[in-house]
């Protein structure tokens, strides 16, 4: 009925009118699905002449496609993922494993300039491979670092930039619940794009790290020391102390590997078998390296270190234990092929609560109250999904992407130039809106834009495979969501910070200290443009 | 337990014992069935629970759990956590007590995915029904998340032209969106009105080996629960009418409640 170009300008008329009046995301994009239908089929289609009295349309038509779509996304098993993922984020929240994190992490450090500003990073990059959720992070960071760092007479800015940059890790480091989306919405191997958003996540991270570094010994009296502990051991003491409890860390590794190396060898389940991927670590030809590598950890602690200099190693740093534990559980069993990311959040879950139990810190409230937040951004985030599905599905019905992409590719624009343009879309719609209204409404349309570039253009250095296109466009996506956590007028993490920081730190000093970390990660997007190689490292 | 009782009032005891009570029928039953499954032989498992045919163990089981399942979301929706609103009606206390089922499907999702995992990798005997089950739960909990974020009005909404408005104006918004959100609800039952009815009426299954009945169900809960999602905004529009306007920030998202706990778990001097 409507041609496609004017059904899609008013389509974006209308969406902006709906959100304008504060119309919930979800549904607003849900009404404009049914608009869709009716612009494209006409009301006599989809409704016949109700007006008659003729009901002779009802229960049928064009308009099932939006019940399939939900039903689609309801039966969706990756989706299961997210509730768990929340969920496990929010009993990781209420346990003590940050605070115990951040003083085995700052032992090590706190002889260092600029130390607690390395430590809140390092132990941000943690946490982000712990869960895929931002917000507790900021928060949690905030309550731990910021008395710490402001009383220690740390510049401010660079605490409070610290904090919230790194917290937003989150969703950069996998598991990340962005990409995670970004794999449902455009079919990508989600395991792909974790993969591949390892490098850019570290990088982005490092980054940070080399700014405090650089920014504390250009200025050391933005992070002044503290005064030593008389009970803290010497630097090269400290050393010892930190590889003897590596040392530890490596025993407990290889020893968990080797019993499973070994119970794989007598339930015959690691058989060489032609066509079958071997077993990561679990062969029978691995047992000599695994029970070497223990072997020569022991030796180590037994006749390097000492035995008494590993304990005390081991009690300064058993708080990284629980962290690691629950690393190995999420992105051991998606790597080690155990499981898939549903499952991956589910084991997530069981180990925080196992730890959390060891730590005598959980009840049944706490079980119900992180079930109550769980479902509540449950609730919110999938009913979005929900929306945007069913305008997804009426809108391709309608022809729109093939529409838009020939419109944009028509336009004989460099490629690059394009790109450049998503990315600005991106960040502006970042500004205003949430990532998962960003990857469920634009992506659609602008990823098959950019599958059409051609490949050669795409980048300065380095070629892409054909078949990387897609990650590279996600992760490059979820690098831009990092800057939108952090832009004004509504960068969440600012927020998230007011809440928790003193009372005469205000959102304008928190948006100013955000404003060096905000160019950094525009630093590595840039990276990723410039050398979208980097994302296939580890592919 | 002498917490405020939120809607139940001098039923609470009651609803307590029937929870009690329930909770632990489902228990023996389900005791009774795996000890039978592991020692005595019996082969009613999994599989006869969708196929429940002649064999009252297994509807003893089935109604057990129905009964418990309701009755400890019909006793935990008397009491509010610290974030949620008080119930302001009857739809509102009807959101609860899905929701309350739902949060338990959250959990039964994580128990069904453990024992899976640990059937599949420790004892090499993968099960038939644990992928579909967590699917069938999750679907229900989707569905009911959203209308608990509905009731707690967690939805996403953009509230930068919305505040500026002046409270006349955020009303018609307000009627507008509801308005419009019927549109989808009516939209939605009209179009998929005939296939669920169809796949409800043949109990229409999943084509895996336990074959649970995902379509017949699913379906027609999308409609129901979207209604029923429809009618929420309706109340939450009612309920709040005579609001004053409220102004938003993305700040409302973090409530003092969760801050005050994770200050309690980090200790006095919150810096460990």
């Amino acid at each position: 009925m409507v041609d496609i170009g004017t059904l899609s300008l008013i389509l974006l008329l209308a969406m902006f009118a709906l959100l304008a009046i504060g119309m919930p995301l979800g549904f607003a994009s849900a009404f404009l699905a049914v608009a869709t239908l009716v612009m494209k089929f006409g009301p006599d289609v989809l409704f016949g002449d109700v007006m008659s009295g003729d009901f002779g349309k009802f229960g049928r038509g064009p308009l099932n496609v939006l019940g399939q779509a939900v039903y689609r996304q309801m039966t969706n098993y990756v989706l299961i993922s997210v509730p768990l993922f929340i969920f496990m984020a929010a009993l990781l929240e209420r346990t003590g494993i940050a605070r115990d994190m951040y003083s085995s992490l700052n032992i090590w450090l706190s002889r260092t300039r600029g130390g607690i500003a390395i430590v809140t990073s390092i132990m941000a990059v943690i946490m982000a491979a712990m869960s895929g959720i931002i917000g507790g992070e900021v928060v949690l960071l905030g309550l731990i670092a910021l008395p710490q760092m402001l009383r220690l007479g740390y510049n401010q800015n660079l605490a409070i930039g610290t904090i919230c940059a790194s917290g937003s890790l989150g969703t950069m480091i996998p598991p990340s619940i962005v990409l995670i989306f970004y794999g449902l919405v455009t079919e990508t191997s989600i395991k792909a794009l974790f993969t591949a958003a390892f490098v850019p996540g570290f990088m982005l991270a490092s980054f940070f790290i080399i700014y405090i570094i650089v920014r504390t010994r250009l200025n050391p009296d933005q992070a002044p020391l503290p005064p030593p502990d008389p009970g803290d051991p010497e630097v090269g003491e400290k050393r010892k102390l930190f590889l003897a409890f590596l040392a530890c860390l490596v025993i407990c590794a290889t020893a968990v590997l080797t019993l499973r190396a070994l119970f794989f060898t007598v339930t015959g389940a690691n058989d060489v078998t032609v066509g079958v991927d071997p077993i990561l670590l679990g062969m029978v030809s691995d047992l000599p390296w695994l029970i070497g590598a223990l072997l020569v950890a022991l030796a180590l602690i037994l006749f390097v270190f000492g035995r008494e200099r590993t304990l005390r190693g081991w009690n300064l740093g058993k708080g990284l234990v629980a962290p690691i534990v629950v690393i190995g559980v999420v992105l051991g069993s998606i790597y080690g092929g155990i499981t898939g990311i549903t499952e991956a959040a589910g084991m997530g879950v069981i180990a925080v609560f196992v730890i959390s139990v060891l730590r005598r810190e959980m009840s049944f409230d706490v079980v119900w109250d992180s079930l109550m937040r769980t479902l509540k951004s449950t609730g919110t985030i999938i009913w979005v999904t929900i929306g945007a599905a069913s305008l997804a599905a009426a809108y391709t019905l309608a022809g729109g992407p093939t529409f838009v992409a020939n419109t944009i590719v028509g336009m004989d624009l460099p490629s690059m130039g394009i790109i450049l343009v998503m990315m600005f879309i991106f960040l502006i719609m970042g500004m205003f809106m949430d990532w998962v209204g960003i990857v469920l409404l634009i992506m659609p349309v602008f990823l098959p834009i950019v599958l059409k570039l051609p490949i050669e253009d795409i980048g300065y250095f380095g070629q892409l495979q054909p078949s990387h296109v897609a990650i590279w466009f996600g992760v490059t996506f979820c690098m831009n969501m990092q800057v939108s956590f952090l832009s004004p007028p509504f960068g969440p993490a600012a927020f998230y910070l007011k809440s928790v920081a003193p009372p005469h730190i205000s959102l304008t000093d928190i948006f100013k200290g955000f404003l060096p970390f905000i160019g950094i990660q525009l630093m590595a997007l840039s990276v990723l443009l410039i050398w979208p190689g980097i994302v296939s490292v580890f592919l | 337990m002498d917490e405020q009782s939120v809607w139940l009032g001098s039923l609470r005891r009651p609803a307590r014992l029937m929870m009690l009570f329930t909770i632990a029928v489902t228990f023996l039953t389900a005791g009774w069935l795996i000890v039978g499954q592991l020692f005595l032989g019996s082969n009613v498992g999994m599989h006869q629970m969708l196929r429940p045919g002649g064999l009252p163990v297994v509807q003893l089981m089935l109604w057990s759990l129905l009964a418990a399942l309701l009755s400890t979301s019909i006793y935990l929706s008397d009491t509010v956590g610290a974030i949620e609103d008080e119930p302001q009606g009857f739809f509102d206390i009807l959101s609860l007590v899905t929701s309350r089922l739902a949060m338990m499907g959250v959990v039964f999702v994580v128990l069904v995915m453990f024992y899976e995992v640990v059937a599949r990798y420790i004892f090499n005997k993968p099960t038939l029904w644990a992928n579909e089950l967590s699917l069938w739960i999750a679907a229900f909990v989707f569905l009911f998340a959203g209308q608990y974020a509905m009731q707690q009005r967690s939805h996403i909404r953009i509230y930068i032209i919305y505040d500026l408005m002046p409270r006349w104006a955020q009303k018609m918004s307000d009627c507008v969106s509801v308005f419009l959100i019927w549109v989808f609800a009516f939209a939605l039952v009209w179009g998929g009105w005939n296939e669920a009815r169809d796949k409800i009426l043949r109990m229409e299954t999943f084509g895996t080996a336990w074959d649970p009945p995902i379509p017949a169900t699913i379906k027609a809960a999308i409609l129901f629960i979207i209604c029923l999602v429809a009618v929420q905004a309706l109340s939450n529009l009612i309920a709040d009418w005579h609001k004053a306007p409220e102004h938003h920030s993305p700040a409302d998202d973090i409530d003092e409640d969760e801050i005050r706990k994770l200050r309690e778990t980090l200790g006095e001097d919150g810096n460990g």
